[in-house]
């Protein structure tokens, strides 16, 4: 049972924004994590603003340099476009593991960023791929990397007149790999103890842009740069590929808590990145072959 | 209710339509589609845990199969709603019910319905589903007295029934 | 002696129509197209709803407790605390529903008086108009709490000196089995072998959490509608609120999930209490969390193994110590611990074995009965400990089970002699074929085999002194109909029923309409617990079909002018065997009974056999009716860098006695299969002085769909049990040895055991780690 709220429903976006603006409110989607906080709680009194009405925030766009992808898509959409599995493979495997089908169905890409859990899987594999998001209010709009907006333990950029609109991102190349891993303690619908998405572009056989993005081992999401530093520059050996996935478990800063311990989050870390990297090392540079 | 809470209330008319019947309901903001649905007398929508870890509750929202804890009932307004018993009965089974009974797919039944309305959602989107898409698509759905092989199995042959119905229609 | 050597053995059965078929199950249909009625979908004119307050502090004095502003809260109408109840004071928790035998005293608080003793104590009862009032006037409830010193580990409980939380020693229960010279069978061993093991908390997890009704009838009968395992819980509900046993009716809707989790007394004293003191209709629906606190999860054992073996895989000599956290009040802990003790050799024939068994108090959650009641945990320490000595002798571990298996005709750990059939050997031989080739090892994954078998108990403790009754009855069409107050938790129970009468009295099973779990109207079975339920009410059953029969053929042998045994019946007619042309309708052997005042029905009380307890000081006696045997076999591959586990194979074969439903005996195999994999590898009840850290779905994880690996089962009939037609009882049997054979499994493709459960990946590692420190 859900304790009493109040919630808004706008019908456009400039109405959700002036909403948003006037009224001390969280914007609502896909409500589920939003929902069973609130339930959790149990206390009355919260007042939100439903998104459901506000069509333009739903669709993506490809072009050539650009995917633009609406705020309330769904995790289902992201698995029923048929263009995704070029446009971010790391996002369509995230998608397949997200939860189950009833849940993909209503949770939004914009509601995993903002609620800002160090476990939202959306987030590893769209900050792997340099994502940039637009950030409405009624004063106006604004862009920001998604890496910027992540600032600590359920804490983000976002200001409380603002909605979060859209995500973009440019598609990468064919030289470019781009993959996500998530480990949990069973295989289907369950929180993320350790979660890795890297993207590595290969150009005449050397590693000309690496990303290396990790989830649930951090107060937030975040990209282990100083690993990602480390391959930039030459080929993925055995030793710069161990030199980074050491610098990446190095740069996690996991807790202990009932889902595994510090120490084994680290240890996970540092296989899946050593993994990860190295299988994107055989299919980035098998594009050249 | 405290006095906070009294003024808080804001009810709204909210109209469904329930298996194909037109439902009217006056509902507050918070209350979800499954307690409505409830109240209505749907009461084989079964609540397992009102926080979407484990698809009892699941039916389908204009074709797409939802928690109805995690959806509010203001949210559903003006939609369709189908729950297993929409989708079919003794008279006129659908091929996944008729698959459940044959299979022993049902145990304690309790997840049945949730299971089914997630299977159909499965079929409606997959229509030949490989046993990897039936465990993806059910992975919201818990069963514990099942193993799930026989639901597994039985939607396969659900699936076969209705590609053969597609085909001599 | 009933010594049976081989798969050919009893075929008396093979005549059967129904019996052993995969059939339709009865209440297959109403539960596919969503009519099936739930305690929770009941509604009544006026209802009011419940909700609980449970305590959020595990051992504190509870210095005052304010129920004024709950009280003032428009539309409450009534709060109770234990100062409102009855002087009685309790709720008899001990093995419910039996007739006879003694039971120990092991009441709870029906709410806490005074002092909390684990976290989720159920503290006051909130009766609404909605439950949307209820839960705001739970949170109007002010407690004032003084924390005391809690234990939260049973080894702490039993030092000296700890704080007394249980008795006078916190010793829930303990037992001793002496037998044999265990000095001499050591010093006859040429190897000493011995392991600690360990298990976790264990959460039932049914779909449906607590759901009860009830009200006070015009009869001023208190009438109850709930979700139980047990409908002789009337007895208990009436006691604890000093009614007459006659004025309590309670009935037992479809349950969606049981496990043991509803076996002892739930919700149903609450809601009986409510109900008075509204004189309103009452409900109650426990939201998943509070469902957490409301029944007792598996008991957390530790399990240490000393074997001596002979060079050649004999064990020579046992001393087995097992310890269980019963948590804050007894309830079946001195069972469940007596279970364990007797289970603790597994399906081995031990000749020099000593036991100490105890169950601490300790102020965590109170465990109490799931699946397999303390046998599954003794038999995953028995059958690692097989795998250990064979390691150790560098044997084949099933050479090494072959070299010690019980059989029929051999004492059991309590003296007991085994008298049906033993097929540990060939339900192990056979799910290890089915496992098939082992899939090569990759650079990053291992694969492992494993097996094991086990011996669980079916029927309840003797001295229980069970029985159950039936009623079976022919109507004027030729239709029939089952009495029985069975529960059916969803294994189909009354379906079985249907299938056994169909099957005797020649009428198809789905013109049977099975009456079931009404502890008023409908004869008394038992509880669908301790996998007896088809056991016992199958046999009642089977007695009351067969007086009918006998009474109807008689009468149909006056009309041919023939014999009773030259009669059979089949689809609605009986017929003349050697000349089936000549037949009547069974609806008009109907009539001609009626007309000769033969009875068309019959109650018939079938009884377990018995036995008056066991020697204190050895432990030996006779303890079960008898028990079940087989296998679990399991392929696993093993990520030696991130120490996942992933279930590829899991095969369970399994000397059923007699199927009476095929397709629900594979069903129960099967859904064991994933239940079992989930204590092994991710399923953990985590408590933090005695704060449940896992109190929903999100946090306590039970397979997935994408958890599922290939399933098999394997059906044996020896036709040697207890049950109707040989049946044995499986429920629990067919669960005893998964996690067993998962974690053998882990150990064969890791080269290293891991004595702890759950195997998480994290343990894994740990272990992968040790092993590389110590070459």
């Amino acid at each position: 049972m859900l304790p009493p709220f109040e919630l808004l429903e706008p019908h456009s976006l400039d109405q959700a924004l002036k909403m948003l603006a006037t009224s001390e409110s969280v914007p609502l989607a896909g409500g589920t994590n939003l929902l069973p906080d609130l339930r959790a709680r149990g206390e009355a009194g919260g007042r939100f603003i439903s998104l459901a009405a506000l069509d333009q925030l739903h669709g993506i766009e490809h072009s050539d340099s650009r995917v633009l992808m609406g705020a309330r898509t769904t995790l289902s959409d992201i698995l029923h476009d048929p263009l995704m599995p070029t446009a971010a493979p790391s996002l369509v495997s995230m998608a397949k593991v997200f939860a189950g089908s009833m849940v993909r169905n209503a949770a939004t890409v914009a509601g995993n960023i903002c609620y800002g859990s160090p476990s939202a899987d959306v987030v590893p594999p769209l900050l792997s791929l340099d994502a940039e998001l637009t950030l409405a209010s009624a004063a106006g709009e604004r862009t920001l990397s998604l890496n910027d907006f992540l600032l600590d333990y359920k804490k983000t950029a976002r200001r409380p007149d603002e909605l979060l609109i859209s995500v973009a991102w440019a598609p990468p190349t064919t030289a470019t790999a781009n993959l996500f891993y998530k480990l949990g303690r069973r295989r289907g619908d369950a929180i993320t103890v350790v979660g890795v998405a890297v993207t590595i572009t290969i150009e005449n056989g050397n590693c000309t842009k690496a990303r290396i993005a990790l989830g649930s081992v951090a107060p937030t999401v975040f990209r282990a740069q100083e690993a990602e530093e480390a391959l930039v520059g030459g080929p993925l050996t055995a030793t710069t590929i161990g030199t980074a996935a050491q610098a990446a478990a190095q740069a996690s800063r996991p807790i202990d808590d009932i889902r595994a311990s510090a120490d084994y989050r680290r240890h996970a870390v540092h296989m899946l990145v050593r993994r990860l990297l190295t299988e994107a090392w055989q299919t980035a540079g098998s594009q050249h072959d | 209710m405290t006095d906070k809470e009294t003024q808080m209330v804001t009810e709204k008319r909210v109209d469904i339509q329930v298996n194909g019947q037109a439902c009217e309901i006056t509902v507050p903001a918070w209350r979800t589609l499954l307690e409505v649905l409830r109240e209505l007398g749907h009461k084989e929508v079964k609540c397992g845990c009102e926080k979407g870890d484990c698809g009892a509750c699941a039916v389908l929202l204009d074709g797409k199969v939802v928690d109805s804890c995690l959806t509010l009932a203001w949210n559903a307004a003006g939609r369709s709603v189908t729950t297993v018993q929409g989708l079919g009965g003794p008279d006129n089974a659908h091929p996944l019910q008729t698959a459940f009974i044959e299979h022993g797919s049902a145990q304690c039944g309790y997840c049945t319905p949730g299971m089914i309305m997630a299977a159909k959602a499965l079929l409606d989107d997959i229509p030949e589903p490989s046993l990897k898409d039936i465990k993806r698509g059910l992975s919201g759905n818990l069963c514990r007295c099942t193993g799930y092989t026989r639901i597994f199995s039985a939607i396969q042959a659900a699936a076969e029934t209705l590609r053969e119905q597609e085909t001599t229609s | 002696m009933n010594r049976i050597e081989s798969p050919a053995a009893g075929t008396a059965n093979l005549q059967l129509r129904q019996v052993g078929k995969p059939l339709v199950r009865t209440d297959s249909p109403t539960k596919v197209y969503g009519t099936a009625v739930y305690a929770g979908d009941l509604t009544m004119p006026g209802m009011l709803c419940a909700a609980v307050l449970h305590s959020d502090r595990a051992s504190a004095l509870l210095r005052h407790v304010d129920t004024s502003r709950a009280e003032a809260l428009a539309g409450v109408h009534c709060v109770l605390t234990a100062a409102d109840l009855p002087p009685s004071q309790g709720v008899m928790t001990d093995m419910p529903g039996q007739t006879g035998g003694l039971t120990k005293n092991t009441k709870q608080p029906i709410l806490a008086k005074d002092r909390v003793r684990f976290c989720g104590e159920p503290i006051a009862l909130v009766a609404a108009e909605n439950a949307a009032i209820a839960e705001q006037a739970l949170r109007l409830i002010d407690i004032e709490y003084e924390d005391l010193d809690g234990i939260y580990d049973p080894f702490d409980a039993l030092a000296p000196g700890a704080p007394i939380i249980f008795g006078d020693d916190n010793v829930v229960a303990s037992y001793k089995v002496r037998k044999g010279d265990i000095e001499k069978g050591f010093a006859e061993a040429d190897f000493i072998v011995e392991n600690t093991f360990t298990t976790q908390y264990q959460e039932q997890a049914f779909l449906e959490p607590e759901a009860a009704l009830a009200w006070v009838d015009e009869h001023e009968v208190l009438n109850i509608r709930s979700s139980t395992q047990v409908v002789e819980h009337y007895r208990a509900v009436a006691d604890a609120i000093g009614l007459p046993h006659n004025r309590v009716r309670l009935r037992a809707e479809f349950v969606g999930g049981g496990f043991g989790g509803k076996e002892v007394m739930t919700i149903e004293v609450w809601l009986a209490l409510l109900a008075l003191a509204s004189r309103r209709p009452v409900q109650l629906v426990q939201p998943r969390e509070r469902s957490f606190l409301s029944h007792g999860p598996r008991h957390p054992f530790t399990m240490t193994h000393r074997t001596g073996v002979s060079g050649d895989g004999k064990i020579t000599a046992l001393q087995i110590k097992l310890t269980s956290d019963a948590g804050a009040y007894a309830k079946l802990s001195p069972y469940i611990l007596l279970y364990a003790t007797v289970g603790a050799t597994g399906p081995y024939r031990v000749d020099n074995l000593h036991i100490d068994s105890v169950s601490a108090a300790t102020n965590n959650l109170p465990a109490c009965a799931f699946r397999g009641f303390g046998t599954m945990q003794a038999n995953l320490a028995c059958e690692g400990q097989m795998e250990e000595i064979a390691k150790l002798l560098g044997l084949d571990s099933m050479e090494v089970r072959r070299r010690n298996f019980i059989h029929t005709g051999d004492a059991n750990v309590t003296g007991q002699i085994i008298r049906s059939a033993v097929w540990s050997d060939q339900c192990a031989t056979q799910a290890l074929a089915a496992l098939g080739e082992r899939p090569t090892d990759t650079q990053t994954t291992r694969i492992g085999h494993g097996v094991a078998c086990y011996q669980q108990s079916y029927g309840r403790i003797r001295w229980m002194k069970d029985s159950s009754e039936a009623w079976v009855g022919v109507e004027m069409d030729g239709t029939v109909i089952v009495r029985s107050a069975v529960t059916d938790i969803g294994a189909g129970q009354s379906s079985a029923l249907a299938q056994i009468t169909g099957e005797i009295l020649g009428v198809p099973m789905d013109q049977v309409v099975v009456y079931f779990g009404d502890g008023a109207v409908t004869p008394l079975a038992g509880t669908s617990t301790a996998s007896r339920a088809l056991y016992m009410s199958g046999n009642a059953t089977k007695m009351a079909a067969s007086q009918v029969r006998k009474n109807l053929l008689g009468c149909v042998a006056g009309y041919f002018g023939v014999k009773i045994e030259q009669l059979d019946m089949c689809d609605s007619q009986v017929f003349i065997i050697d000349d089936p042309q000549r037949s009547i309708a069974l609806k008009d052997c109907v009539k001609l009974c009626a007309a000769e005042g033969v009875h068309r029905h019959n109650l018939a009380i079938f009884r377990a056999p018995t036995s008056e307890g066991i020697d204190p000081e050895t432990g030996q006696g006779e303890v079960f009716p008898d028990f079940t045997y087989g296998a679990h076999a399991a392929q696993v591959a093993v990520d030696i860098e991130t120490g996942e586990v992933k279930v590829l194979k899991s095969i369970g074969a399994h000397d059923v006695g007699q199927a009476i439903n095929l397709r629900a005996v594979e069903g129960q195999v099967e859904g064991s299969a994933l239940m079992g994999q989930g204590f092994a590898l991710c399923e953990e009840l985590i408590l933090k002085q005695g704060r449940l850290q896992t109190g929903s779905l999100s946090e306590y994880l039970i397979p997935t769909s994408e958890d599922v690996p290939e399933i098999k089962a394997i059906v044996l009939e020896s036709r040697s049990g207890l049950g109707p037609f040989g049946a044995k009882g499986i429920g629990e049997p067919v669960y005893a040895p998964v996690a067993a054979s998962i974690a053998n499994a882990v150990a064969d493709a890791i080269g290293v055991h891991i004595f702890e459960l759950p195997i998480t990946p994290e343990k894994v590692i740990k272990a992968l780690r040790e092993k590389e420190s110590t070459k």
